[in-house]
């Protein structure tokens, strides 16, 4: 194994034992589970068509918690390097600031995807014990996708933990990814109506800011709408991988300015 | 042969003079001490020995190399002066951590690892987690990280600091069983005491200066002196103690 391959496999394994230690996982896996399994058995005015809004409402929890996990596991990791100044014994050793920053998303994300793979367990038995589905295509897909989401929102809560206080980063980073999915697709609309310089604003903030409503395939597998291309799923992994090297190559940069 | 040389070194933070042309060297296989009072400048030169600050002026060579490059620090065990690790870790898997980053495979880490575990008296402690240790279990992980890949130096900062006496004791074995190795150590430390029992060479730092740069034999004088007598007659003056 090559002097990189060690250093990432270090502190990958690093980042998930803190996120299974620290037991957060466990509390929000809890929690949802508490939510979503009465939503498996409950037939409320035995209403045959009950089940698409308690679809719709288990996967807003898979959302939900899983972004909820990935911030909390990527915007603490540098702070707490710092304030406890873990991060001397750290970069006193022969790895480089770029290895450290991709080491700690990788760590991120394999925590991030670990516990969304649970999530999809959990919401895999409620489907199948309600409607008997217990797989799809579009189920695939829109799993895949997620792992994309996480992708960009551990590379921005990294990235932001290099300028931001945790509350600062976790606000701006909420605010950025729930403000996209709502009205991303909605901004080049919104731009059309404004004076020139408004235009320009808004058509800046659609280039820059993630594109978070590519990722949600939310809707067509709560009405079981057939699958989309999985040339489309490759463009829009591509997309996640492209605008995280970006956020790294800024994170990167960040921490070699860093004042130690 | 030196192993470290700076010359003429200066930093500054936001108008405070922190090192100002700081020279000196270390030679391979001693043990220097780096002593000085608060704010005298130790730390920020330590950080500078790592790479981790950029000097505004002057030379620094460790090991026959810059020391930002990160090639360098293969040849350095460091040890912090706040043993603070990450506490959700076991003694094991945080020197599994390190040994890792420093390029050294499972099959290397894990001896090495149970030899060191045992040799800074952490046996029987390594399934707890690094939460539950006290203050001076810490200091000996922050030993035990340090020697790990068998660096040729060794920079230590403050590594007395909440160890009880028997495990100064066992420190100050380790550290001269690293040198009968031909290891060089560098420590910064206010125990003046533990500095004159195991130091070859004695720096002393006033002002962002080095102002005493010696022999445990030139400290020792005729025999009239020691090292806290030197430290007060050369810090104290300022502070109204003198020896």
């Amino acid at each position: 194994m090559s002097l990189i391959a060690r250093q990432m496999n270090v502190l990958i394994r690093a980042s998930l034992l803190e996120l299974y230690r620290r037991k957060d996982l466990v509390v929000v896996f809890i929690l949802g589970a508490v939510l979503l399994m009465p939503l498996a058995f409950a037939t409320p005015f035995g209403f045959s068509g009950a089940h698409i809004y308690f679809n719709e409402m288990a996967l807003l929890m898979v959302w939900f918690f899983s972004v909820f996990i990935t911030l909390g596991v990527s915007t603490r990791m540098f702070p707490y390097e710092f304030e406890k100044r873990t991060i001397y014994p750290l970069l006193a050793k022969p790895v480089s600031r770029g290895t450290v920053v991709l080491g700690r998303y990788l760590g991120a994300l394999s925590a991030s995807i670990s516990a969304l793979v649970l999530f999809y367990a959990a919401y895999i038995i409620l489907c199948g014990v309600r409607q008997h589905v217990w797989f799809s295509e579009v189920l695939v897909q829109a799993f895949v996708l997620h792992v994309g989401l996480l992708m960009v929102i551990t590379a921005i809560g990294l990235t932001g933990s290099l300028l931001l206080t945790i509350s600062a980063n976790v606000t701006i980073t909420l605010l950025i990814v729930f403000g996209m999915l709502l009205f991303g697709a909605k901004l080049p609309e919104l731009a059309d109506q404004q004076s020139l310089a408004g235009k320009i604003a808004l058509y800046i903030a659609y280039a820059v800011a993630p594109h978070t409503e590519f990722f949600d395939l939310r809707q067509r597998l709560v009405h079981g709408w057939p699958a989309i291309s999985w040339g489309v799923c490759a463009v829009v992994m591509a997309y996640a991988a492209a605008y995280s090297t970006a956020c790294l190559f800024v994170a990167d940069l960040l921490l070699r300015r860093k004042k130690l | 042969m030196s192993v470290i040389q700076l010359e003429e070194v200066r930093k500054s933070f936001g108008g405070v003079q922190a090192v100002d042309g700081l020279t000196f060297e270390v030679k391979r296989g001693e043990i220097t001490g780096f002593l000085g009072a608060n704010g005298a400048g130790k730390t920020t030169t330590i950080k500078m020995l790592l790479g981790f600050v950029t000097p505004d002026a002057g030379r620094i060579i460790v090991s026959g190399t810059n020391p930002s490059a990160v090639s360098t620090r293969r040849s350095i065990g460091y040890m912090p002066e706040t043993a603070w690790y990450y506490p959700w870790l076991k003694v094991g898997e945080l020197l599994r951590f390190y040994g890792g980053l420093c390029g050294m495979s499972r099959r290397e880490i894990d001896p090495m690892a149970s030899t060191l575990i045992k040799r800074v008296g952490l046996s029987g402690a390594e399934n707890r987690q690094l939460k539950t240790f006290s203050k001076g279990m810490l200091q000996r992980v922050g030993i035990a990280q340090a020697l790990l890949h068998d660096p040729e130096i060794y920079i230590l900062d403050e590594p007395f600091t909440g160890l009880d006496p028997l495990a100064r004791i066992q420190f100050r074995d380790i550290m001269a069983e690293l040198k009968s190795r031909g290891r060089t150590i560098l420590f910064s430390s206010h125990e003046l005491s533990e500095a004159e029992l195991i130091c070859d060479n004695v720096i002393i730092m006033k002002s962002g200066r080095a102002v005493w740069n010696g022999s445990t034999e030139q400290v020792a004088g005729d025999g009239t002196r020691n090292l806290e007598r030197v430290f007060l007659n050369i810090i104290g003056s300022d502070t109204g103690m003198e020896a």
